[in-house]
């Protein structure tokens, strides 16, 4: 690595710390409206702290409402998404990847044209192709269809990947007697782990936050999802403001678990040397 | 066995079949849509009672959060999914009554003990499409003037307005203490009560369409009842923002302590009364026009039996439990609406001093109770799409109110023909 | 043809399929269906709906002021979003592509933004931007960016800055760490080839930087584009599209149709003109792309 000057390094902490309290601010602003008592919410809105803090909002929200059932739901939905639309992304963008074949024009096409179309337009035909099945008012319909949804996406991304990886390795290995889809397990895969974190962990945080599908397939809340439990706060009376924004701080710490988890995956390089070899 | 055996058997087996299915649990869905938690919880106990008395029978409810719920129900209700008991609100009624999704409810309402001592509105509003009853009312939401009484006090006014000069009066009077506003405008969805209420008091009535089936929105009393909203805004007598406001910025606008003045239902009282002390805030009847009348507007939400459900009966005696004198009281205390019940309203609960603004407004004779168009064709892509964009372009200047008026009264004619020409 | 060489045709299919099978399913019916809304009045909830009314829907949508005005904001909201999400995004993914202490934790801090659900991620916004109880305005005052503490989404002429910033807010983490990921996987030494060839950065960064990028960065940009095109989340919920329409993008006017006015039919035809002009411009990068690789 080359070695660079204290300005450089000034200017890129400077640059850095610029993104950090940008990305930070309104999510600290969250927090702070989170402890916010209700009386203060409107009096003292625009201070930076508020003169009194309280902890009764997080109270309301784990021991009275029905989050934790909600986050529940959540991290199972999103987690079977993640790890379905990448098995399926991971193959789909190989093959796109490494094959020229007529359909793939068409493929390709029609995975795009899906990304077009406003989901609003598409929900009702969704909800009854889903009835007759059973699959409304279930997590499993809303897996299904996140699925569908986020594997195009997955799928560029993952072909992208795979793009940069020259294809004399595979080739090298499947000389050496392997068939291609054990090279592309023992070779490929390994180098583009950042890729495939990457891919999980976007998959992982959509099929999280998504509202619409979750909210217009699922009535019950025995099948609904947290950002269906945080709509539930804007009732024709009142914003709970308070207790909305201590739930939305709640559900940012399984995908900050989740992100941890997959870090390390994700700045992986490629010193290992792989290349090389 | 010999045949004659067999077919005993095979009867008494059908028979044992039918007492047990009898026997089983039934299960309603109700789906209420006007959700809040603490709603919730009454619906649930009342429920509940209504389960002990009928043993054997389940509700299932469903809560849609209000801000989604128009979309979702009707996702749902296209696709089949519908409920024995839904809860239904006035501008919703036209469009399943159109659908033929509701089942009428003349024939239960002749039966029913409790009828004859409905009041007169309860069933007017029940019977507002078609002139049949499709839903059974659970309480009326009439619209009075919230005001700040700290504010007022601070900007030397003694008492409420009584007429809508006095009302820019004192906004103006409120305008001119430092960072206040008079009046907490709502220039985003839902505003089309208050451009009515206004409007109708400037021109004297409240009649929205002349014999013929055309909007009486052009004659110039109307259009000088919309010029006087767009002034109060223009003439900074409103905050600036209130172009975008809706029902949460106004009424979080008003026990903010932003604006002084908010006209609302009785609904809002439990938000109000939630977060501001008895003393800061007051109800006053709506301020009258210069021909000595005001037009509150009315709306109303009740209960409805779907057609498709399978065990109507039922499902009306679920309503009975809901909106029956007992019920209806506890219902409407969580609820916030006024009583469909005439002996309610002698109940202490509607004594207090906050209500006491509403039955002002009641006993009054020159606040007249108006009913909006709410079962015309259309009437929601109107109130929520044509209102709150030529609304907001007439605040800012963009059009003129008279334009705004023509724009209206065009699409209030054309829904008008179509509803007396056939359906 | 011999076993062998139909199992190698049939390759890329084995890969390829169960995806697609999925995608086959679930959406391509709904789409199909949705698609044929367009040449039909199609209501919901009227039961005199359903008759085919051919081009109707798009002979009214061309007469409709309110559509061009939702197309106009559509191209600036996308054009300005995709423009800074990116160059932001790519400036945060080089910052974070060089090791320091404490790089895993401002990694997960920039992340953050892209977790939080975007009506929540709306409804704070809207928030910091209401002079009530938020400091946006005052700040912008301060810096002499507005006249007075207002709020930015009532002035008609800039409101539609506000959801751009909040979308931009919540989508650099997108882009930074797509690039990011790849920016990984370019191989340490041939920057150290390049280096020690005496090139400089910029020449380092256009010659291997940015080619290295490039399938990555033609997939990142054509799909956000296409899905902030349809993103209409963010400004229903900070403005519902106004003051007087003029922060209303197409996805919200779709949204408005088909919900206020239960007209499935025209929604659908304001639907399949956007989906058009996506596929033009989807069709245009490729075509930019291909011309690209082959200049190279």
């Amino acid at each position: 690595m080359e070695t660079h000057g204290k300005s450089y390094w000034a200017i890129h902490y400077l640059l850095l710390a610029a993104f950090v309290v940008f990305a930070l601010f309104p999510l600290f602003w969250l927090l702070k409206v989170s402890i916010t008592p209700n009386d203060l919410l409107y009096s003292e809105g625009v201070r930076l702290w508020p003169s009194r803090i309280t902890a009764d909002h997080y109270a309301s929200v784990i021991a009275h409402s029905q989050f934790p059932l909600f986050f529940r739901n959540s991290v199972i939905v999103a987690t079977t998404t993640a790890l379905f639309s990448t098995l399926l992304a991971a193959a789909a963008g190989y093959g796109f990847s490494r094959f020229q074949f007529r359909a793939k024009f068409w493929i390709v096409g029609l995975m795009l044209i899906t990304q077009m179309f406003p989901l609003v337009m598409i929900i009702a035909p969704i909800f009854r192709l889903l009835k007759p099945l059973g699959l409304t008012n279930s997590l499993a319909g809303l897996v299904i269809v996140y699925t569908a949804f986020n594997v195009p996406f997955a799928s560029f991304l993952m072909q992208s990947f795979f793009d940069a990886i020259p294809k004399d390795l595979e080739e090298a290995a499947m000389l050496d007697g392997a068939n291609r889809f054990a090279a592309f397990r023992k070779i490929i895969v390994p180098l583009t782990l950042p890729g495939l974190a990457a891919t999980v962990g976007f998959v992982f945080t959509a099929a999280w936050s998504e509202l619409l599908f979750a909210l217009m397939l699922n009535s019950s809340s025995a099948a609904s999802t947290f950002p269906v439990g945080l709509l539930a706060f804007v009732s024709k009376f009142s914003v709970d403001f308070g207790q909305m924004m201590a739930a939305g701080v709640l559900a940012l710490l399984p995908v900050c678990l989740f992100f941890v988890f997959i870090q390390r995956y994700l700045v992986q390089g490629l010193t290992a040397g792989a290349v090389k070899g | 066995m010999s045949a004659p055996t067999l077919k005993i058997a095979c009867a008494l087996a059908a028979a044992g079949l039918l007492a047990a299915a009898s026997r089983a649990d039934t299960t309603l869905k109700l789906v209420e849509v006007l959700t809040s938690p603490e709603r919730t919880e009454t619906l649930q106990s009342l429920v509940n009672t209504f389960e002990k008395q009928n043993p054997g029978t389940h509700v299932e409810i469903t809560s849609l959060a209000w801000s989604s719920a128009f979309e979702k129900f009707a996702t749902m209700v296209s696709a089949g999914d519908t409920p024995d008991v839904v809860e239904m609100p006035d501008r919703w009624l036209s469009l399943y009554v159109r659908n033929g999704n509701l089942e009428n409810l003349e024939p239960y309402l002749a039966q029913w003990s409790d009828t004859k001592g409905l009041n007169d509105r309860t069933l007017e509003t029940a019977r507002a499409v078609d002139k049949t009853a499709y839903l059974l009312p659970y309480g009326l939401y009439m619209r009075a003037l919230f005001y700040n009484k700290v504010l007022f006090k601070q900007a030397g006014i003694a008492a409420p307005p009584k007429t809508m000069d006095e009302f820019r009066d004192d906004a103006r009077k409120i305008a001119a203490l430092p960072g206040k506003s008079g009046y907490c405008l709502r220039g985003g969805p839902g505003g089309l009560n208050a451009w009515i209420m206004f409007g109708a008091a400037m021109a004297g009535n409240n009649i929205f369409f002349k014999p013929d089936g055309s909007s009486t929105l052009t004659d110039p009393g109307w259009i000088k009842g919309t010029a006087w909203t767009v002034n109060l805004y223009k003439d900074g007598l409103a905050p600036r923002d209130s172009v975008n406001w809706g029902f949460n910025e106004i009424v979080a606008g008003f026990y903010s302590g932003t604006c002084a003045m908010l006209d609302q239902d009785t609904d809002a009282l439990i938000a109000i009364a939630e977060r501001m002390k008895p003393e800061q805030f007051g109800v006053a009847p709506m301020p009258k026009g210069p021909a000595g009348k005001a037009y509150p507007t009315v709306g109303y939400a009740g209960w409805s039996i779907f057609k498709s459900s399978l065990h109507k009966d039922l499902d009306w005696k679920l309503i009975k439990a809901l909106d029956d004198p007992a019920g209806n009281l506890i219902w409407n205390k969580r609820v916030g609406a006024l009583p469909i019940f005439k002996a309610a309203e002698q109940a202490p609960f509607y004594s207090s001093d906050q209500l006491k603004g509403w039955f002002q407004e009641l006993s009054d004779p020159d606040e007249v109770p108006t009913l909006m168009p709410t079962n015309l064709p259309g009437f929601a892509y109107f109130a929520d799409s044509l209102v709150v964009r030529t609304g907001q372009q007439a605040l800012l200047g963009q059009i003129s109110p008279e334009d705004m008026n023509k724009q209206w009264a065009a699409y209030l004619t054309k829904a008008k023909l179509k509803q007396l020409s056939g359906k | 043809m011999t076993w062998r060489g139909a199992a190698r045709a049939a390759e890329p299919y084995f890969y390829t399929l169960p995806a697609v099978m999925l995608i086959c399913a679930v959406m391509l019916m709904p789409l199909l269906i949705g698609l044929t809304y367009a040449f039909h009045d199609v209501r919901l909830l009227d039961p005199m709906s359903g008759d085919f009314v051919g081009l109707e829907h798009f002979r009214e949508l061309n007469a409709d002021p309110a559509f061009w005005n939702a197309l106009r904001n559509t191209v600036t909201w996308t054009a300005a979003s995709v423009t800074l999400q990116f160059g932001l995004g790519l400036v945060l993914a080089l910052l974070l592509n060089r090791l320091f202490p404490g790089r895993a934790l401002v990694q997960l801090l920039v992340f953050l933004p892209w977790a939080i659900p975007s009506f929540l991620s709306g409804l704070n916004w809207a928030w910091l931007f209401n002079p009530v109880v938020g400091p946006l305005p005052y700040w912008l005052h301060a810096i002499g960016a507005m006249a007075d503490a207002d709020n930015l989404l009532s002035h008609p002429r800039h409101a539609l800055w506000g959801p751009i910033i909040a979308n931009v807010w919540w989508g650099i983490p997108f882009f930074a760490i797509t690039l990011l990921a790849a920016l990984q996987s370019i191989p340490a030494d041939i920057y150290e080839a390049a280096a020690i060839d005496g090139a400089g950065p910029w020449i380092r960064f256009r010659r291997i930087t940015l080619p290295f990028l490039a399938p990555t960065m033609a997939i990142t940009i054509l799909l956000r584009t296409v899905w902030i095109a349809n993103f209409a989340d963010l400004i229903v919920i900070m403005t519902k599209g106004g003051p007087a329409d003029s922060t209303q993008i197409l996805a919200s006017y779709i949204f408005t149709q088909a919900f206020q006015r239960l007209d499935f039919g025209y929604a659908s035809a304001v639907a399949t003109v956007l989906l058009a002009l996506l596929l033009a411009y989807a069709m245009a990068l490729m075509v930019l792309r291909a011309a690209l690789m082959r200049r190279n």
